[in-house]
């Protein structure tokens, strides 16, 4: 440390911006090498299930309606008579190339089907994400504000009851509730009789906006409401349970005797200083919750019949169209991969003692 | 930690309530009529009445007798799946700690790269793979919950590796071995009661879901998710068999939460809350 010319303050400072961002590159390096390993275990795990499969694996690549030669085909294609880590080599080698398969139902590569689907999906999560902050921020800070009395009491109960309900089932007594029974939604698909937008980006609010059509956007949101609603149920009970939970160690910690001694009134300390420090500790749980959200967005979809990667899975496993299942999975852990990385680049810019951590321990190795 | 609570009448609730699904579980089979597993479609989608209290369903079978047959394949298969996880994480934590450093890292890799993938989805596709079943389910959810019990367990095991009378067991020249099994591991046994409790109430919630998709029970079978799925195309004209079913998911799930966050006052385990994930 004291041969490094930096140290010394008579010297002007040429590398101080490089060596700033050094641990900071080296933080990426490190965190995108875990996300390539990671990766490489959803494809291993992926390439496990289909040695999963009973019975004869190039009949079901083929589906069940392939004939004699068709099963040959796949079954050279598969190069299943080679050595399993040649399969496995093989294996890794197709999904370099974009290729997850073809699905024995629409006769299309998984890939291309998902792309169609991938739109919907997004459109959904992002919705129930911003309901899910929306709700569990607010709720959890006022009834911090009570301490245990009235409303704090009634929304622990009621989202101790929220987080147990099962997501699908929600969707199911919502859809009859409030489609069949009261007629004020939409009970399934994702858009009217007769409403048409263009298809620029695929999700139907995001198209209705951009083409300046706000009926169809009406349309396209209210489809959106009861499955969003049954998703944001279950993660905001989740989100505002651990941020009550934080909201108390800030409350109790050191710096809010002194702010509470200015005479600074309950709301201005749960706002302006417990929050912002009980926050850090909830993003990274939002950011877990999204990986939950697809697996639960497979249910929500199924019943509300919307276009989605989750509906489309649902269908393959009814379907047993195993590889488009297969494809499907790799195709979801990849997107978890890469929220996953943004979540954390997120973190890092947005909390200083994270970012402070980082660059101390990237200077330590 | 001084003297226990005293059993307060909201605990004695949930006691109460898990006891009752547990003999449900356990008896319940037993104890339903032969009807509860015929169909009888003469008697199909009666509503809620003095004789089915929770009416029929669409092959006329007494909706509350398969409520209470569906608690053995709901619960202890959840149970089950739990258990089989918590020791796959006991066995990866307990070897994390004794082997030399690099294999740790290598381990606890591996345990981080299982926890960033999407755990229901890639059940789902083993679940699939395997052919769907009961069975099926049970094994996808078992080779993919391990993880957070896993990371949980090591880093526990880390704080008391250095704990004095561990390390006073070490320097009296206590084999690694039993130094893990002995002295170790019996502290981290509270964590791991209350982390079970919690998890069987997500996972009764994660499999009650693989069954409705169809990789998890098939439709004979009265497993909570698959009755729902079953009763899916009957909501609007007969809503209450598939809102039993439901109600008794989310019953058990949420007295088995609470379960958790008693035991976890009770016997003041500290860091069990890290497993909040679905």
């Amino acid at each position: 440390m004291f041969d490094s010319p930096a140290a010394d303050p008579a010297l002007p400072n040429r590398f101080a911006p490089v060596r700033a961002a050094a641990p900071l590159v080296r933080f990426f390096a490190r965190r995108i090498g875990l996300s390539v390993l990671t990766l490489l275990g959803l494809v291993t795990l992926a390439f496990a299930m289909t040695k999963f499969i009973p019975g004869d694996e190039a009949q079901v690549a083929a589906g069940p309606d392939a004939g004699p030669d068709q099963v040959e085909a796949m079954r050279a294609r598969l190069g299943l008579d080679a050595p399993a880590i040649v399969q496995y080599l093989r294996f890794i080698w197709r999904l370099l190339h974009g290729d997850l398969g073809t699905s024995i139902v629409t006769y299309q590569p998984v890939l291309r089907d998902l792309e169609r689907v991938l739109p919907s999906t997004l459109e959904l999560v992002a919705i129930t994400m911003v309901l899910n902050l929306v709700i569990a921020i607010p709720v959890a800070t006022i009834a911090a504000a009570q301490g245990g009395r009235g409303l704090d009491a009634l929304t622990r109960i009621a989202a101790a009851i929220a987080a147990g309900l099962p997501v699908f089932w929600v969707a199911l007594m919502l859809q009859f509730l409030l489609g069949t029974l009261a007629r004020v939604l939409p009970i399934s698909g994702q858009r009217g009789f007769g409403v048409t937008v263009p298809n620029w980006t695929g999700m139907r609010t995001l198209d209705a906006l951009l083409s300046g059509n706000p009926s169809a956007f009406l349309d396209a949101s209210l489809y959106l409401v009861l499955p969003a609603a049954t998703l944001a149920l279950h993660f905001s009970s989740q989100l505002f349970r651990a941020l009550r939970a934080s909201l108390e160690l800030a409350a109790a910690s050191d710096f809010i005797a002194p702010v509470k001694a200015k005479g600074a009134s309950t709301a201005r300390i749960l706002w302006r200083h417990a929050l912002p420090n009980a926050l850090p500790p909830v993003i990274t749980l939002a950011g877990t919750q999204i990986a939950d959200m697809l697996g639960a967005a497979v249910l929500v979809e199924a019943v509300f019949a919307r276009q989605g990667v989750g509906a489309y899975l649902a269908n393959a496993v009814a379907q047993k169209d195993t590889f488009a299942v297969i494809g499907t999975v790799l195709f979801v852990g990849a997107m978890v991969c890469v929220v996953n990385l943004l979540v954390d680049a997120i973190l890092l810019a947005t909390d200083p003692r994270l970012r402070a951590a980082e660059l101390a321990r990237g200077g330590r190795q | 930690m001084m003297a226990r609570p005293h059993l307060s009448l909201g605990d004695a609730t949930v006691f109460v309530l898990v006891a009752l699904i547990l003999a449900a579980a356990v008896f319940g089979n037993l104890l339903a009529p032969e009807a509860t597993f015929s169909s009888d479609i003469g008697n199909a989608f009666l509503p809620p009445d003095a004789q089915h209290w929770l009416g029929t369903d669409s092959q006329g079978r007494d909706v509350l007798w398969r409520v209470i047959a569906g608690a053995a394949p709901s619960l202890l298969s959840s149970m089950l799946v739990v258990t089989i996880y918590s020791l796959i994480g006991v066995v990866v934590a307990t070897l994390a700690t004794v082997v030399p450093r690099w294999l740790d890292e290598g381990l606890m890799r591996g345990t981080e790269i299982g926890l960033a993938l999407p755990g229901v989805i890639v059940a789902m596709g083993f679940a699939s793979a395997m052919g769907p079943s009961l069975a099926s389910a049970v094994i996808a959810m078992s080779i993919t919950g391990w993880p957070i019990t896993a990371r949980l367990l090591r880093s526990i095991t880390r704080q008391t590796m250095v704990a004095p009378y561990v390390q006073g067991a070490q320097v009296m020249g206590v084999s690694r071995f039993r130094l893990m099994t002995r002295h170790v591991l019996p502290n981290s046994l509270d964590v791991l009661i209350i982390k079970w409790s919690g998890d069987v109430s997500i996972t009764i919630l994660v499999l009650g879901g693989l069954s409705f998709v169809g990789v998890g029970a098939q439709p004979p079978s009265a497993e909570w998710g698959a009755m729902i799925s079953d009763a899916r195309s009957y909501v609007s004209t007969a809503w209450w068999t598939a809102a039993a079913p439901g109600a008794a998911i989310a019953l058990t799930a949420v007295s088995f939460s609470l379960l958790g966050d008693i035991l976890q006052r009770r016997l003041g385990g500290a860091g069990a809350s890290g497993g909040a994930r679905s």
